[in-house]
């Protein structure tokens, strides 16, 4: 009973569904105030101390909102794809070890890197769904621009990947968060790289943010969402980019790995796990600030001639660098 | 090749037309019906830059008067032609100049010209609702009584069924910041065809002149439009004191001409900022406005208002500058003359500014030329035209600055224009304010405006804006006529955006700068 | 809950901005907003490209003929609650241009308006002001009622 008791409160509270949305919260919070610093302005004040409460209030009003359906929308789809986005990303995030162990516990099995991996293609392509459902010219061009960039983009994200898995020597993600004793990012700084520019377009931020164009295709595939579906839509693709720089955390950076001083372990876990993503969303956000808008077929240009082979030629040093010099490490 | 005035007038009289010296500009020629086109091929052959910068169309009683304003390198003529109105039709001269086709739908629309031959004959400023047969500058028309037929809510269809998908941007578009329908074909993501419906923004301005005073007419005009509001306001109360043959005194002068820089100067920072927005780059825009701002407060201190100053007057200036406040200006100046070289090496070296801007909107040297374009989009091109330089007005004749040409013609150089064009403008302001001198600001000027007619042409920030200004020796003006640069340059914008990429269509569209509430009036 | 969701509502008030025949006046003083110097993201104000998104509808510029069925149309698109505020004496009552032959007037002819910011153009502190009055009134009973008589109409 206890350990039903102790299962429901660790997805449901800490560090499960609860934890991450405020996680979640707190991240776009970063992100404005990053933005509008970086532009020389103030960005949220007076929502809460120093605007804090932001992303949290916009949530609530926009629950609060009447839902327009369209009546030339393919109505199932156009409700649920939102929500689906939203629960795919979360159920993805329970298999990232936040205090030390996977949030649904003993879930996690051989290979789940690469579940993990599919788990994002999923997501993505439920975004394209709730675009391509709403039946506007606009949502449908924002729609095909996502699908473009992110079946193209797939590629290298998977292979360079796979550089930590070789480093570890297992496809399980919290076999590799345990064999980071050095973090990965010190042994293959090259992989990181590449890493983090290929998910900045996974995740469709600028420079690579065509889908999202406001000057061409108004607002993509959110043009007619409104209300609650517009909540979980916007939240869906915030949960992804907390997602992202959790998986750029868990492969690179060590995870959950760092001193605990007092205390219960798991807090102090969780502690180097949210410093870290926070600091991948720091990084990431400075990139989207520095740089303007590529067009759609530079971005696939970008990817078939550039990230590609620099990925597959990643891969190659780093098995390299796993099979020969790691082991005399 | 250039033209001599000489050449021109020698090759008219050769032919056998009536030319007035000194009238509506350097010469005005009195062409019979069907002769038009023979004066026009005369200046076309004569001159590569001869251009037409406006078709003024007007109610003469028993026939509508049509008069087209041509430019050339060294002149500027006026054809003047005249139609009966119960047969008004002329034949259309967009064959030998393309660019005048826009100015012919107007002709159609506002006092029911028919000009045989146009390629593509429809309504261009008049909403949809407005009934057949009633032509609004036709003095005849009573506004009251004109009863608009009720509107028709079409739906956009996505295909017309020739394989083309029409994407539709405006009447609200976030690329927009006024309201334009813009129909662009498109085949995956290359451009195929655009097609313009403007007239969202047609206020009547040109009909409501003629109901008030000259006066209000001031406060009328510079309402067009929000942005080059001060160049409005001096090209009207310019040709007004060329009717009146009043001499504005020299201290006026230098102030209109620092008013009329400073609205370039924010025109150019709002614009570059703008750009930046269109591609993706909100870092940008956030900077280049963040610097503008201290322009708006120079505008403020000077005239009393950020934005429509309504400082020009007939006669000079209302306001005069203080001594106190000079410092104040050029310390101002000097603080945004320290961030061009930083705007500049960011056009210069920054990557995906390069990736979005170059080689995107190409317009060239002859198409320049054909289409009539005119300002920084004309200079981009390669085309030297500058109404500051070509017919100095104000003070401009006696500063010294530069213009600005580049020759590549696509959206980058359109951009680079307007920023070595900031250089400039602060370099004029502070050459006029050390030389400014001293004196009356306003001379008074008579009520009422003898009967006469006169043009005048002043250097908006988009490029050439044109007046036409007629009075009847009443309070109220028998005509006023508006051109304005955004006008003839949108036939530019239909041309290069064909065969590119729809996501180059807003870089594309902002380089040329468009204000759509100077275009509609 | 009554006080969370109006909390909610005035935190955070997306707007969407159109120009009905506006002479650009206003529009880039509305713009001067989001700019470094005035930065109405303080108050959680974003600008919104879609009307299905925004909360408060900005509009500057008279009507003209033409635009009128497009106002009303994006009206129609917002969900509710939804404010309108006009920008602008041309957005108030026609300004200059009242009476001529393609225009129809101020917004009030053809949407319902619950604020009204005069100037031309007014100052962005000025539009600040009208917007902060706005959202203040949000915060008292007496608008619930109005946004129940339009859900109404």
């Amino acid at each position: 009973m206890i350990d039903y008791l102790w299962l429901i409160f660790r997805v449901l509270v800490f560090p499960g569904f609860t934890f991450i949305l405020f996680l979640t919260m707190f991240c776009d919070w970063i992100e404005r105030k990053i933005e509008a610093r970086m532009q020389n302005r103030m960005g949220p004040s007076f929502t809460g101390p120093s605007g804090i409460l932001q992303p949290l209030a916009d949530f609530i009003k926009l629950l609060t909102k009447e839902e327009i359906t369209p009546n030339e929308s393919r109505k199932s789809i156009f409700r649920f794809a939102p929500f689906f986005a939203f629960s795919v990303l979360i159920f993805a995030l329970c298999f990232l070890p936040i205090d030390g162990a996977s949030v649904i516990p003993n879930v996690s099995f051989g290979g789940d890197l690469i579940f993990v991996m599919a788990l994002i293609s999923v997501a993505n392509f439920l975004l394209f769904l709730s675009g391509w459902s709403s039946s506007n010219p606009y949502s449908s061009i924002g729609a095909a621009r996502v699908l473009t960039q992110f079946l193209g983009y797939d590629i290298p994200l998977l292979m360079l990947a796979l550089a930590p898995a070789f480093l570890a020597g297992s496809l399980t993600i919290a076999t590799i968060v345990a064999r980071q004793w050095i973090p990965f990012v010190v042994l293959a700084p090259w992989a990181f790289i590449f890493f983090i520019i290929t998910m900045q377009a996974e995740l469709e931020k600028d420079p690579f943010d065509i889908p999202h164009a406001e000057s061409e295709v108004v607002a993509g595939y959110e043009t007619e969402y409104s209300g609650g579906k517009l909540a979980f839509l916007k939240l869906a693709r915030d949960v992804q980019i907390v997602f992202g720089a959790s998986l750029v955390t868990v492969l690179f950076l060590g995870g959950t790995n760092g001193p605990a001083f007092f205390g219960l372990p798991e807090l102090w876990s969780t502690l180097w796990f949210v410093l870290k993503v926070v600091a991948v969303i720091v990084i990431s956000e400075y990139m989207t600030v520095l740089f303007a808008r590529l067009r759609i077929d530079q971005i696939v240009r970008a990817n078939w001639k550039f990230m590609l082979p620099l990925s597959v030629l990643s891969l190659l040093l780093t098995i390299g660098l796993a099979v020969w010099v790691y082991p005399m490490v | 090749m250039t033209s001599n005035n000489l050449d021109i007038l020698k090759a008219l009289e050769a032919k056998n037309f009536q030319i007035q010296i000194g009238k509506l500009g350097t010469a005005a020629i009195q062409a019979p019906v069907g002769k038009h086109r023979d004066a026009l091929k005369i200046l076309l052959d004569l001159d590569e830059k001869t251009a037409v910068t406006a078709i003024t169309g007007i109610d003469l009683g028993a026939s509508v008067g049509v008069y087209y304003h041509v430019r050339t390198s060294n002149s500027f003529v006026t054809i003047q032609c005249e139609v009966p109105k119960d047969k008004p039709t002329l034949a259309t001269i967009t064959d030998l100049v393309p660019g005048a086709a826009f100015h012919e739908l107007e002709v159609t629309d506002l006092l029911g010209v028919v000009f045989e031959g146009h390629p593509n004959p429809g309504r261009l400023v008049l909403p949809d609702t407005w009934p057949e047969g009633v032509y609004p500058l036709r003095k005849d028309v009573k506004i009251n009584e004109v009863k608009l037929n009720t509107p028709s809510s079409e739906d956009v269809k996505l295909s017309d069924g020739s394989g083309l998908v029409k994407i539709v941007i405006g009447p609200h578009h976030p690329a927009l910041l006024e309201p334009e329908k813009f129909a662009v074909l498109v085949d995956g993501e290359t451009v195929k065809k655009v097609e313009p419906r403007i007239g969202y923004v047609h206020r009547g301005v040109e009909k409501a002149s003629e109901s008030k005073t000259y006066l209000q007419d001031v406060y009328l005009v510079e309402r067009i439009c929000g942005i080059c509001n001060s160049c409005h306001a001096t090209a009207f109360v310019e040709a007004v004191e060329k009717i009146l043959k009043t001499d504005v005194p020299p201290r006026a002068k230098y102030i209109r001409t620092i008013i009329l820089e400073l609205n370039r100067l924010h025109s150019h920072l709002l614009t570059l900022g703008h750009a930046g927005l269109e591609i993706g780059y909100e870092t940008l825009f956030q900077y280049f406005w963040r610097d503008r701002e201290p322009i708006m407060d120079l505008t403020e201190m000077i005239t009393g208002n950020r934005v429509i100053s309504s400082s020009l007057t007939v006669g000079g200036v209302r306001r005069d500058i203080k001594e106190a406040d000079i410092p104040k200006i050029k310390a101002t100046l000097t603080e945004l003359r320290k961030k061009i070289p930083f705007y500049k090496q960011m056009y210069e070296n920054e990557p995906s500014i390069r990736m979005r801007m170059q080689k995107v909107g190409v317009l060239a040297r002859e198409d320049a030329l054909k289409l009539c374009v005119v300002g920084p989009v004309a200079r981009g091109s390669g085309v030297d035209i500058d109404v500051r330089k070509d017919e100095p007005y104000e003070a401009y004749g006696e500063i010294p600055f530069k213009e600005v040409v580049y020759t590549a013609g696509d959206t980058w150089a359109r951009m680079n224009v307007r920023m070595d064009e900031v250089e400039e403008s602060i370099n004029i302001i502070e050459y006029a304010l050390d030389h400014l001198p001293s004196g009356a600001y306003r001379v008074k000027v008579p009520r009422v405006v003898p009967p006469g007619e006169a043009v005048n042409r002043v250097e908006a920030p988009r490029g050439e804006l044109f007046y036409y200004v007629k009075s009847n020796g009443t309070a109220f003006p028998e005509r006023v006529k508006v051109r304005t640069p955004t006008f003839a340059n949108i036939p530019a914008f239909l041309k290069t955006a064909i065969g590119e990429s729809i996501a180059d269509v807003p870089p594309n569209f902002v380089s040329l700068d468009p204000c759509f509430s100077c275009t509609d009036r | 809950m009554v006080n969370i969701t109006t909390w909610a509502r005035v935190k955070s008030p997306w707007v969407l901005h159109f120009n009905s025949g506006a002479c650009n006046g206003c529009d880039i003083e509305v713009v001067a907003l989001l700019t470094p110097k005035y930065d109405v993201e303080r108050f959680g104000i974003k600008l919104e490209p879609s009307p299905r998104h925004a909360d408060v509808l900005l509009t500057t510029g008279c009507v003209t003929e033409q635009c009128a069925e497009r106002l009303r149309r994006i009206y129609e698109q917002m969900p509710q609650p939804k404010f309108v505020v006009a920008i602008g004496a041309c957005a108030c009552s026609g300004g200059v241009f009242a009476g001529n032959y393609s225009v129809v007037g101020g917004v009030d002819k053809v949407i319902p308006v619950d604020a009204y910011i005069p100037g031309c153009p007014p100052r962005p502190e000025a539009i600040i002001d009208g917007v902060v009055k706005l959202l203040n009134s949000i915060q008292q009973p007496k608008t619930k009622e109005k946004a129940k008589s339009d859900d109404e109409q």
